[in-house]
């Protein structure tokens, strides 16, 4: 077994363990942190592929800051582990439930069996010194890639107004105590706000 | 190092810039009246969608950024659906504002706006990246839409019922487009299509892995077109969220996850139908999805109280027989589609209409309701009646052309070739759901009409939402009396999206 | 030399615990991170295939579907601050107004 090898074993290891790990949780916040836990692992594999700059992406802008978003938000709204929310067979249809899950199966047998596939050289170095580095990441996404990455600043535009619009308490509208159990079911369906 | 952008046109890509541009004017109008705007910040909006048209109409066709982003027949076709729903959607909203949409006019309208400009660029896009970021851009305001009446328990539930569901499938969609790159080596469609048909990996070599990318594009897509067994969502989203948008998700974002389906399987793929996948190619796979979306989404639609969850199973169902017309891929069946959806665009916005002004007027979107109502508003009831008649299939409507030409492609196919003499099978069921369509879409009319009571509710002519209602109806009886200059431009569908009849 | 099925394995694994994630949990936050898995795991193959093919195309789609991750969970989030305002609960489960 060669260095690469052991490298992509153990992290390959790590990532599933942590994915693993984070559906199984009871409580969120340390669904967060064993989902860092495998962007970290996968991070490696990134790197191990010779994608340097988005290695360094996946741990510094994923795990650092939308995850943070996660975090923030379960702290905001204070949830703590809850035996309810251990996981359980959900309101989706029976076929879905049951056909994703087989689906994968078999994907992964076929493709074990059946696909000859050129080794990578993985390591820093392969033909290309340059490879996957921010110069020809950027060089390529600002020259031929231009669009898609303009309708991915429409995309973020869009998202922080949506964001601002759902989220956001409006003033007018009363403000309601933390309601107590018994009054939530009668709430009128369609409150008129302000 | 030199940096060299591909070539680039503005002028093509000049209606979608417009129409970006315009909702921002929209959003900041809302906000610089100090959100006073009241009405006038959606007839902005309805303003800025004809503009866009007319800008469409001149843009002419071509290549707008390399072979990113391309107008041909089938684009412009499918972009004046997405604004003529835009603009339906927008029309039977003003309802909303009187008493619902307080807050926030601005970014209600916005976002329906910067929805359109997503579905518009992803009719466009000729390659895999603008594609799945246009099919976002075209859903993550949607989900926003969909929960916009945050005070609304029902509202805010079908919001994150369709954010999961729409995230979960685009993911299932990006894992499909990332095994299909890594198998073509190029995120461009038409190279797609050379790379695949000559030497760049010998396809049979790797059995399996093309039709298990061909079945995640499946289910992602089918998610966005509310495909059976992916079709769960489509009720519960769409009785809870505001009518206008149900509306607009029934039509918009369906002509959107057809036209992505086109590109992907017709333009990118069509030689995986003929080679690797012959034995057993997505055309059965999309088949068998669509005789289940016939069969259960009328079947399930005939025990519905409330009528919105009505229409969506029957959307369902129109979903079947579009995909009618998407398997047969002869020269007919992709115009048959476009023209099949162009129709459902004015029978269903307009159905969706009268259910928006019936439920502003009485707050009630249950089938019982309409009891009656011929007596009191008989525009509404008589418009109503039409439009579900032509989305029986009924002549002289639009909707009997539709559905005429799309069994008559799948027939003509299935005498042209050997192997797809199940095409018989997939017209059988569809004539045969659309008797079990014919009972439930009667039974409302009957509600409205045969009946000794009088409804206690009058619903106003003289409202924007009734001039919706109008311009459907006008729509509906129109195409259906002289379709043929729809037809002549959909004919040149299929070429633009690179049909090879075999 | 790893070969490239290996890491397409690990991305079908990582994958299928993602969309199992998705059916099964019944915490909204949960599943909208199970979701976030499902897109990395195919960000995962776009790089595999980006280093067999030894061109970065791979890489620019990766960086943009992070950013389209990122805007998905600014949405979701918003969204699941506001239904816990309604309900009091992240349980999918007493989501049930609407039947699924």
């Amino acid at each position: 077994m060669t260095l690469d090898y052991a490298i992509f074993l153990i992290s390959a290891a790590v990532a599933v363990f942590g994915a693993t790990m984070m559906i199984m949780q009871r409580n969120p916040v340390a669904s967060v942190l064993y989902l860092i836990l495998s962007l970290v692992a996968q991070a490696v594999v990134y790197v191990q592929l010779g994608a340097l700059f988005l290695g360094a992406i996946l741990i510094v802008v994923y795990a650092g800051a939308i995850l943070v978003l996660f975090l923030f938000v379960i702290m905001l709204l204070n949830l703590r582990s809850n035996p309810e929310l251990s996981a359980s067979l959900p309101p989706l249809g029976w076929f879905t439930k049951v056909a994703v899950p087989v689906l994968m199966v078999v994907e992964l047998y076929f493709v074990v069996d059946r696909v000859i596939w050129p080794p990578v050289p993985t390591g820093i170095v392969g033909k290309n010194p340059d490879f996957g580095s921010v110069e020809t990441v950027a060089t390529m996404m600002f020259t031929d890639y231009m669009y898609p990455l303009q309708l991915t600043g429409v995309l973020l535009l869009v998202a922080v107004v949506g964001a601002v619009v759902i989220a956001r308490r409006e003033s007018a509208e009363p403000r309601k105590t933390t309601a107590s159990p018994d009054n939530r079911n009668e709430q009128p369906i369609d409150t008129v706000a302000g | 190092m030199e940096f060299q952008l591909p070539d680039f046109d503005l002028r093509v890509m000049m209606p979608e810039i417009f129409l970006f541009l315009w909702a921002l004017v929209v959003i900041t109008f809302d906000l610089s009246t100090k959100r006073r705007s009241g009405a006038a910040v959606a007839y902005l909006a309805m303003f800025g969608l004809v503009i866009t048209g007319i800008l469409l109409a001149v843009a002419g066709t071509g290549a707008g950024f390399g072979a990113m982003f391309f107008n041909d027949a089938a684009s412009i076709f499918f972009k004046v659906i997405f604004l003529g729903a835009a603009f339906m959607a927008i029309g039977s909203s003003f309802g909303l504002l009187r008493q619902k949409i307080q807050h926030h006019r601005g970014e209600f309208f916005g976002l329906i706006l910067l929805s359109t400009v997503g579905m518009m660029f992803l009719a466009s896009s000729n390659e895999l990246l603008s594609l799945y970021i246009g099919l976002e851009l075209t859903t993550i305001p949607l989900f926003v839409c969909a929960a916009f009446f945050k005070d609304n328990r029902l509202s805010v539930e079908a919001g994150i019922k369709y954010l999961i569901i729409g995230a979960f499938s685009s993911a299932l969609l990006l894992y499909g487009l990332s095994l299909l790159y890594g198998l073509s080596g190029t995120t461009d469609l038409l190279q797609m299509r050379i790379n695949i048909a000559t030497t760049h990996l010998n396809f049979r070599e790797i059995g399996m892995l093309p039709m298990i990318s061909v079945i995640m594009l499946v289910a992602g897509l089918g998610f966005k077109l509310a495909l059976p067994p992916f079709h769960q969502w489509a009720p519960d989203v769409y009785e809870g969220s505001p009518t206008p948008i149900a509306a607009f998700l029934s039509v918009g974002s369906k002509a959107a996850g057809l036209i992505a389906f086109a590109k992907i399987m017709i333009n990118g793929l069509q030689v995986f139908y003929d080679q690797v996948m012959a034995p057993s190619d997505w055309g059965i796979l999309v088949a068998v999805i669509a005789s289940a979306a016939m069969i259960w989404g009328n079947v399930a639609a005939i025990r519905q109280a409330n009528i919105k969850r009505m229409l969506a199973y029957s959307s369902i169902a129109q979903a079947g027989y579009i995909m009618i017309g998407m398997v047969a891929l002869n020269e007919l069946g992709m115009a048959a589609v476009s023209f099949y959806m162009f129709t459902y665009l004015f029978a269903n916005m307009g159905a969706f209409a009268v259910v928006a002004i019936f439920e502003d007027t009485t707050g009630s979107t249950q089938i019982s309701s309409y009891n009656g109502l011929a007596k009191t508003s008989p525009f509404h009831a008589a418009s109503m009646s039409v439009f579900l008649l032509s989305l029986a299939g009924i002549p002289p409507l639009a909707g009997f052309f539709a559905k005429y030409y799309v069994f008559a492609s799948a027939i003509k196919m299935a005498g042209a070739a050997d192997d797809k003499s199940w095409l018989y099978w997939l017209v059988g069921v569809g004539l045969l759901t659309s008797v079990f369509a014919l009972y439930y879409y009667a039974n409302i009319i009957k509600t409205m009409y045969f009946t000794t009571d009088e409804s206690p509710y009058r619903l106003s002519v003289a409202s924007p939402g009734s001039a919706m209602v109008l311009i459907g109806l006008i729509g509906v009886l129109l195409f259906g009396l002289y379709p043929t200059p729809i037809l002549e431009f959909a004919a040149g569908i299929p070429e633009a999206l690179g049909v090879v009849v075999p | 030399m790893v070969p490239i099925h290996a890491y397409l394995m690990l991305a079908m694994i990582l994958f299928g615990i993602g969309a199992f994630g998705v059916l099964v949990s019944r915490n909204v936050i949960v599943m909208f991170m199970s979701v976030e898995l499902m897109l990395n795991a195919a960000n995962l193959v776009l790089i595999a295939f980006s280093r067999a093919l030894g061109v970065v195309d791979g890489h620019v789609f990766v960086f943009l579907v992070l950013a389209v991750a990122a805007a998905e969970a600014a949405v979701g989030l918003a969204m699941i601050i506001t239904i816990y305002r309604n309900r009091e609960t992240i349980n999918i489960d007493r989501y049930n107004l609407l039947k699924w």
